[in-house]
């Protein structure tokens, strides 16, 4: 099989639903990531481009009829490059990057980009038109297939018997890492800024003020939320429960695209490879223990690779819930200090289908940062998945 | 005569803020006027109390999205603003020099036509109208709305010497009609009329109680909805008013009413003054007379100078006086030596002395009494109707005697139209009496209230008009021989078997004469709902094949509001809840007071609307789906509705209700109670004129399987989430049955009738479930519904 490498690597700004991001649609973030992405690689003509693969959770809407193909065209790319808009929930982005990889690696496309865009302000969580099979309900057993997230992540707490505290005090643990990581600038190199309007005060006579703003930085880590301000908010999924919405990873808007290229392509076009993409892993849990996939597919990943736990030095393990990430712990252990080393989604933000993205190009400038070598991406899945994708930077 | 289209409010404190929100709720154009910030924006103090309105209880808004309508000013910018305002309501701080102030500003600014009104409490409008230019009096009064503007009817109207009286009606019609607010004309006496006596009823009960040694919780229980005042009674309504307030309206009394022969009572209180010296203001300190710890309240002890317990009850023969006949009532107390009895007939005489005594010199005539202290406290019955209902004369004489004996809070007799032996009382049909002009007067009424308040010695509503056919559950008349109505007279109008049978016989009669019909009752209520002991009973006696029957006739003459010749507007105020609501979806046209809370909230007792209410929101979530050419997505326009049954959820105005669809784009919506009869038979009249037939009722698609599944999809979750009972999720699995068509796949066409019998064919099933029959036996216990 062909190796992989991954040449460039960019991501928006996330903002906060109804955010930072919230006047700027989906396909026009998806736009400057795939320019920002190209801009990162100047020797590089985009009438090579073979394909673009975009992973999207709620492909509707301003986010529907393949977004990838029109954003592509708007980006500049050529008419001869294709496109496509694929989803796995949470881990669209991934496997976004996994399925362009693959053609690579089976020497049927040199030039690949991949990424992923979520306008959660735009389109919500579940779609306009949330509409699940009669035939759920028919059947106790498939009823958690219509199961929130939250009452995933709320049975993992009982069945795990995680506690409110513990839950608060890795929220606290993620904003203070992203605003660590932000003062020190660690994420200026992956970010392409844009542009944003804001328009105030219109008026009878047709005058209104305009202000564009430049959105460079991540908006959801909290600079001075403490345990007392997490404590005090109420349940969000159970009356009872623990899961609130400081200890669960935000409504998010971003967008991010990374260039994948074949050894050959590396030399043709004088590159200069940031990590080789080394493989994959997908796998499915019960719908109502969803938060576990990662526990399903990384060790089988890694042992594939013939790589120890021990040998990671970044993991991105996408932060969907506090209380989900505490239960992969329990059966993972990952190395704290690695784990998620600037914070994760619960400050950072989870534009659902461009997380997977958002997380390997997080890793993947992390690792040139930090001179690592090997990296994790992982993410749990709606409905019961889990999928983890393994790098090495070079 | 032009109206008053544009009204603008100088102060945006409680009262100037509040009045805002309602003139919004009203849907009139309003500016609102505080003093410009000098740091941010110019506006800020303005738009921080537009702000505020959405975190004041109860909601002063009717819609929280109004508030962006209100425009926000202040004085220094904007005061060009006010010419083209055809109302000023000044709102500010109760100092005459800076009403004065406020005045010399805005005055250049106003049009010559434009109203100028103060709201102030307690100064005087004639002392504030000197400070006016002379051009401008005519056109100036006082305008005292009560707290909080949305909710308390009662506006006092306060002339000066220079008030235009040709001006008046027009004013007078405003705050009527469009601002739905009962006008009180008042003398330009301290405290007007309402806190005049409202504060003495307070003042004498805080006098007697301390005199007798009873405690607080004591006083409220006796002095509550026993005596027809509101539950908070005495002491906790001074709570929620704020005992500074209370004492500064006291006093007000006590620095002005120089000649009150009452006066000394309204001197500083020291147990009053000690509370606010400790900061103890009422509830919006958390602690007056008052204290809640977690869930248990304590009382204040003077004597103590702490926080006790409650929990005392009203003696058993005391309570044996209160529920005897009126002209024994207070008579009974007088002679029973308890101390109980005695504070309650002292505060009586007490009260009816002062009224009696100042009745010539704060008002007109003794209805305007009366009716402030029912617009303005909340009292069943005004303290003169109170009195003539006792015997006029027996009371009469027995205050002398306790004058004569030096127990009076004065020593001045009553006056001598009041000893009269020939005196019954001050109220008599059609007249009150005057004790400025020693006559009885004609008061004026008000033209579109059609049916006036009727105070006691006045007569009865049910004198109006002429009865077809009547019952102990109904009435069926008319006030023209076009239009019947048909009022319901049970109790909270609920509607049970002789109900309905009543109804079906008024929709025969309206039917056979060719008039259409309006369904108004001069309760605060439009209907409570159907009567559940009647279901339980038929349930227990003929089983489920009775029930079965019984819910056929009620959805049967539902339907027949719809689908009969002649029109039918129901005309809704207060709760139309359950069978009510459903009555009132399946009128041709409703008219709404804004005070109207409508909900089909059956599920609070295990049950379902079954009288043709689920099919009626099945039926609307059709037609809409067709016509946006989606029928396959009827569960999407269905949805709403349907959590709404689901939480039981009632609309907190008619705008709401309107929002939610439950009043049609066309419906009315009237701001005073009292006018609504006379929109909803002006609203019969129109369908009539518009050659009425009744409305086709075509096939609708429903939601089918496929809806069903979304709204099981949210149910799950929400029982997931420990929101819902494990009943609460077998109630909303048959709900979503009903609703979305039972078995059949999304879009296909169904007959309403169809609809009606799987209402019919799951009622009666969950009704039987001992979950639904425990929540309906605890609603008709307790009053409040259980969640098992």
């Amino acid at each position: 099989m062909n190796n992989v490498y991954i040449v460039a690597a960019t991501r928006t700004p996330v903002g906060k639903g109804k955010g930072q991001l919230a006047t700027i649609r989906a396909d026009t973030l998806l736009i400057s990531v795939l320019r920002g992405a190209l801009a990162q690689v100047p020797t590089l003509d985009p009438e090579v481009v073979e394909d673009v693969v975009i992973g999207c959770a709620m492909p509707e809407g301003e986010q529907g009829l393949n977004i990838a193909r029109s954003a592509a065209l708007l980006a500049g790319l050529p008419i001869s490059a294709g496109a496509m808009t694929l989803n796995r929930f949470c881990a669209s982005g991934l496997s976004a990057i996994q399925m362009a990889a693959e053609r690579i690696q089976l020497g049927q496309a040199d030039i690949m980009i991949a990424g992923g865009v979520e306008s959660m302000s735009r389109v919500p969580m579940m779609g306009f038109h949330p509409a699940p099979s009669p035939l759920i309900f028919e059947n106790p057993s498939q009823l958690p297939l219509a199961w929130g997230m939250g009452a995933t992540a709320e049975n993992l707490a009982q069945i795990w018997n995680i506690s409110r505290e513990a839950q608060d005090s890795l929220s606290l643990l993620s904003h203070q890492r992203a605003v660590a990581a932000q003062d020190r600038g660690d994420f200026t190199a992956e970010i392409t800024p844009l542009e944003g309007r804001r328009i105030i005060g219109v008026e009878n006579d047709g005058e209104y003020q305009e202000q564009v703003l430049t959105i460079a930085h991540d908006e959801g880590p909290r600079r001075n939320t403490d345990m007392a301000a997490l404590g005090r908010l109420k349940p969000a999924f159970h009356v009872r429960g623990s899961v609130t919405a400081g200890n669960s990873s935000q409504i998010s808007d971003g967008a991010s695209a990374l260039i994948l290229v074949s050894e050959q392509a590396l030399v043709r076009h004088q590159l200069t490879p940031l990590a080789r993409v080394m493989g994959f892993s997908v796998k499915g849990v019960a719908p109502e223990i969803m938060g576990l996939g990662p526990v399903k597919v990384v060790p089988p990943l890694l042992e594939r690779h013939g790589l120890e736990q021990s040998q990671l030095d970044w993991i991105e393990l996408n932060e969907a819930f506090a209380a989900q990430v505490l239960a992969v712990q329990k059966h993972l252990a990952f190395d704290p200090e690695c784990l998620n080393p600037v914070g994760g989604a619960i400050a950072l933000g989870h534009p659902l289908g461009a997380s997977g993205a958002i997380r390997t190009t997080t890793l993947i400038h992390g690792l040139r940062r930090t001179q690592g070598r090997y990296g994790l991406v992982t993410l749990c899945v709606g409905m019961g998945q889990g999928i983890a994708g393994l790098f090495e930077r070079l | 005569m032009k109206p008053i289209a544009r009204v603008a409010v100088m102060g945006a404190g409680v009262m100037g803020a509040q009045l805002a929100a309602h003139l919004i709720n009203q849907g009139i154009p309003v500016r609102l006027f505080d003093l410009p910030s000098d740091k941010g924006a110019r506006n800020e103090r303005t738009q921080q109390a537009i702000a505020h309105l959405s975190a004041i209880k109860p909601p002063p808004l009717v819609d929280p999205g109004r508030a962006m309508l209100i425009q926000a000013c202040n004085i220094d910018d904007d005061l060009a603003q006010l010419a083209d305002c055809d109302l000023v309501i000044e709102a500010i701080g109760e100092r005459i020099d800076w009403k004065e102030a406020l005045f010399s500003r805005i005055v250049p600014h106003m049009a010559p036509d434009t109203w100028l009104v103060s709201n102030t409490s307690g100064l005087s409008l004639t002392a504030m109208a000197k400070t006016l230019p002379e051009e401008r009096r005519p056109l100036f009064c006082g305008l005292h709305f009560f707290n909080p503007p949305r909710y308390m009817t009662l506006v006092e109207l306060i002339r000066t010497p220079w008030t235009d009286e040709t001006a008046i009606p027009r004013l007078w019609e405003f705050v009527n009609s469009r601002l739905g607010k009962n006008v009180v004309f008042a003398c330009d006496t301290p405290n007007f009329i309402a806190n005049r006596i409202g504060v003495a009823a307070t003042v004498f009960a805080f006098y007697h109680a301390q005199r007798l040694g009873l405690s607080c919780a004591l006083v409220d229980e006796l002095t509550g909805t026993r005596l027809g005042h509101p539950r908070s009674a005495t002491y906790r309504t001074a709570d929620v008013v704020g005992l500074d307030i209370l004492a500064h309206v006291i006093d007000t009394t006590y620095r002005q009413a120089m000649d009150d022969p009452f006066r000394h009572c309204f001197a500083p209180n020291p147990r009053l003054q000690q509370l606010i010296a400790n900061g103890s203001l009422g509830a919006k300190t958390g602690r007056g007379f008052y204290r809640k710890e977690g869930k248990t309240i304590l009382q204040w002890d003077a004597e103590k100078g702490e926080y006790i317990a409650t929990g005392e009850t009203p003696d058993a023969k005391v309570l044996a006086c209160l529920t005897a006949s009126p002209p024994e009532r207070l008579i009974r107390l007088r002679q029973l030596d308890h101390p109980q009895a005695q504070f309650l007939w002292a505060i009586h005489r007490d009260l009816f002395h002062y009224c009696a005594h100042h009745l010539s010199t704060i008002a007109n005539f003794a209805m305007d009494v009366d009716l402030a202290l029912r617009w303005g406290f909340g009292w069943n019955l005004g303290p003169f109707e109170v009195w003539q209902m006792s015997g006029w004369q027996t009371v009469a004489q027995a205050i002398e005697a306790d004058r004569q004996q030096g127990v009076t809070l004065s020593d001045q007799p009553l006056p001598a139209w009041a000893l009269n032996p020939e005196c019954r009382g001050v109220h008599k049909p059609d007249e009150s009496w005057s004790a400025q002009k020693e006559t009885w007067v004609i008061p004026r009424g008000v033209p579109r209230q059609r049916i006036p308040t009727f105070l006691i010695g006045m007569g009865k509503p049910e004198s109006v008009g002429t009865t077809i056919q009547e019952s102990g559950a109904a009435r069926l008349w008319t006030l023209d021989d076009e239009v019947l109505i048909f009022s319901l007279r049970t109790k909270m109008n609920t509607l049970g078997e002789t109900a309905l049978e009543a109804m079906d016989q008024a929709l025969e009669q309206a039917s056979l004469r060719g008039l259409p019909l309006v369904l108004w009752s001069p309760a605060a209520h439009f209907s409570a709902g159907g009567d559940l002991a009647g279901f339980i009973q038929t349930y227990t006696q003929h089983g489920l094949n009775g029930l079965n029957q019984a819910q056929r006739r009620f959805q049967d003459i539902i339907q027949r509001l719809r689908s009969s010749p002649v029109p039918t507007v129901a005309a809704l105020q207060g709760f139309a809840l359950g069978g009510g609501c459903e009555v009132a979806l399946h009128c041709d046209r409703r008219v709404a007071h804004t005070e109207t809370n409508m909900g089909l909230v059956e599920v609070n007792v295990g049950l379902f609307p079954g009288a043709g209410g689920l099919t009626e929101m099945a039926r609307r979530a059709g037609c809409r789906a067709l016509d946006d050419g989606l029928p396959l997505q009827v569960g999407d326009y269905l949805k709403a509705d349907l959590s709404r049954i689901l939480r039981c959820e009632v609309s907190g105005s008619a705008q709401e209700a309107k929002r939610w669809g439950w009043l049609d784009v066309g419906d009315v919506i009237v701001p005073h109670a009292g006018e609504l009869l006379h929109v909803a038979l002006s609203q019969a009249r129109a369908l009539v004129e518009a050659s009425y037939g009744a409305p086709l009722v075509y096939p609708v698609p429903v939601a089918g399987i496929e809806g069903r599944a979304q709204v099981l999809s949210a149910l799950i979750n929400a029982h997931q989430g420990g929101q819902l009972s494990d009943h609460d999720l077998f109630i909303g699995r048959t709900l979503a049955q009903v609703a979305c068509g039972g078995d059949l796949p999304a879009g296909t066409l169904v007959p309403v009738e169809y609809l009606l019998a799987l209402e019919r064919e799951q009622f009666g099933p969950l009704l039987a479930t001992p979950k639904s029959r425990e929540r309906i036996m605890s609603f008709l216990e307790t009053g409040k519904a259980v969640r098992n």
